[in-house]
């Protein structure tokens, strides 16, 4: 059977379109693509020192 | 697909052809952010919505320039209701691709009308509300707000997901079973829809088995046909002997069945017909109440707004017409102007300027003010400097350096070029004992008049008064 308050808690409040502003900058962009491009950078500069 | 290293076209191999860098991994992970992208368009045109989310978010978790899946992202969003989420991506989306982007289309879609937009915003308030009212136990006003935002938004599925939880939770089945329908119609696959609409079926079950019930009594009954006529009468019911009296009793009871039926059937209805009215007028006032709620707000923000102003406006006027204003600070102007005009008396011309000076930046005041004031000055100047001078030097040979000091700095203060005057400046200061005073004006001797006579006396006095400073 269901609980209603456990439920209740996995409903988070919406963001208002006010908020999208704040919510566009505050995202992490970093994607595996970025990741691998690093790691191959400093692997590089290691090779190097 | 372009080299990370220096952004030319990658051909099949697996290193650049420009640079020369190995992009085989590089590859690898676009070629799996494509297969999730490709696993969302599926997802989402068999309309699992939510499967559809998570495989594109994946995807551009391993390539965040997968302008398609971004966009498809959004639209996904947009079709689940989340209008925020989906404004966020396709703002993301044209950040990353300025041009020849579909997020320009699908954002102008959006703003484009005014009216839309803040109905939107009002979908996503009322849903925020619904939520407090949810949490404060106010459940009933949670339903209505509920379903206020869905007859903005039909298709906003947390919503919809909402509304059948209160409604399992007051036990409703039947109502949460159609939320539940509503919100698979929209997205097919959501985790959360399907284990509430299993728990609701499960409530719905036991009526099955009545039905099934139904069915075995209906075995228990006779069938036969008679000439053209199906005849169906109960097995073990034995047709009664008929007489008056029974016929009264049949007719007796078949009357008070009908009343009660009557009662039991027709006023509840109209019981029910009368409460859905209330509530509709219920639902009406709450909704001009919402919308006078936010235009009372919204005015209530325009006055402070207005008030804010009207106190800014009022402090400016305060400051033109004060005893510090500009407007008096004109007067000054003008009346020194006059009694130079009338009188060539610097020096009252100069008590005039002495007033202005002391409350207005001149850099802030109108051009005319500016020029009218630099004018008097540079007309006065030479004369009061002269004048400042004379009796700056009387002073001095009375031995009265402080009124002496305080005269040259007038003098120099109307006539930079009068070498004499700060000359004698910096030999006031020195007898008076004021030593570092005294090498800071004979600096100013030796740097502004150059090659002469006083720069050279400077010059010396300033050394013997460093050596006095050193010993």
């Amino acid at each position: 059977m269901i609980n209603f308050e456990e439920e209740l808690k996995k409903f988070n409040p919406s963001l208002e379109v006010e908020d999208a502003e704040e919510a566009i900058y505050n995202q992490d962009l970093t994607d595996m693509a970025d990741l691998l491009v690093k790691m191959l950078k400093e692997s590089e500069e290691k090779k190097e020192q | 697909m372009f080299c990370y290293n220096c952004g030319c076209h990658l051909s099949e191999h697996d290193f650049c052809t420009a640079c020369g860098v190995d992009v085989s991994l590089y590859k690898k992970i676009l070629h799996v952010s494509n297969m999730y992208y490709n696993e969302g368009l599926e997802k989402a045109t068999v309309r699992d919505l939510s499967g559809a989310i998570t495989s594109l978010r994946q995807s551009l978790k391993f390539n965040k320039n997968h302008i398609e899946a971004r966009n498809l992202l959004g639209l996904v969003y947009f079709e689940t209701g989340e209008v925020v989420a989906a404004l966020s991506e396709w703002v993301i989306s044209k950040n990353l691709r300025p041009e020849k982007n579909i997020a320009d289309t699908y954002i102008e879609m959006v703003q484009s009308n005014a009216g839309r937009l803040d109905a939107i915003n009002q979908t996503i308030k009322k849903y925020n509300q619904a939520l407090v009212y949810c949490m404060n136990d106010s459940k009933d006003l949670a339903i209505i707000q509920l379903k206020k935002v869905l007859s903005l938004n039909a298709k906003f599925v947390r919503a919809h997901q909402l509304l059948a939880l209160l409604y399992i939770d007051s036990e409703q089945w039947e109502k949460a079973r159609r939320e539940l329908v509503k919100c698979m119609d929209i997205d097919r696959n959501n985790t959360q829809t399907l284990r509430y609409m299993k728990v609701v079926e499960q409530m719905l079950a036991p009526d099955e088995n009545e039905t099934a019930q139904s069915k075995k009594k209906k075995d228990d009954i006779v069938r036969y046909e008679s000439g053209n006529e199906v005849i169906i009468q109960p097995a073990n019911v034995k047709e009664p002997k008929s007489n008056i009296f029974t016929t009264l009793i049949n007719v007796g009871v078949g009357l008070v069945i009908g009343l009660a039926a009557m009662y039991f059937l027709v006023v509840p209805a109209a019981v029910m017909d009368a409460q859905n009215d209330a509530q509709k007028a219920v639902t009406e006032i709450a909704n001009q109440m919402d919308t006078k709620t936010q235009r009372i707000q919204d005015l209530e923000k325009e006055v402070d707004k207005l008030t804010d102003q009207n106190k800014e406006l009022s402090d400016k006027l305060a400051g033109y017409v004060g005893t510090d204003g500009t407007l008096k600070n004109v007067d000054f102007l003008l009346n020194a102007a006059k009694v130079y005009l009338e009188t060539q008396d610097v020096k009252q011309t100069e008590q005039q300027l002495g007033q202005i000076e002391q409350t207005v930046v001149l850099e802030d005041s109108s051009e005319s003010f500016r020029n009218l004031y630099t004018l008097l000055l540079q007309t006065i100047g030479p004369e009061l400097c002269k004048q400042y001078y004379n009796e700056g030097y009387t002073a001095f040979r009375n031995e009265e350096y402080e009124t002496a000091i305080e005269l040259f700095t007038k003098a120099v203060k109307y006539d930079a070029t009068h070498v004499e005057a700060l000359f004698n400046l910096g030999n006031a200061y020195r007898l008076n004992g004021d030593k570092l005073e005294a090498i800071s004006t004979y600096e100013q001797v030796i740097q502004l008049f150059p090659d002469t006579e006083r720069a050279r006396r400077a010059l010396r006095y300033k050394e013997n008064l460093e050596d006095d400073l050193a010993g």
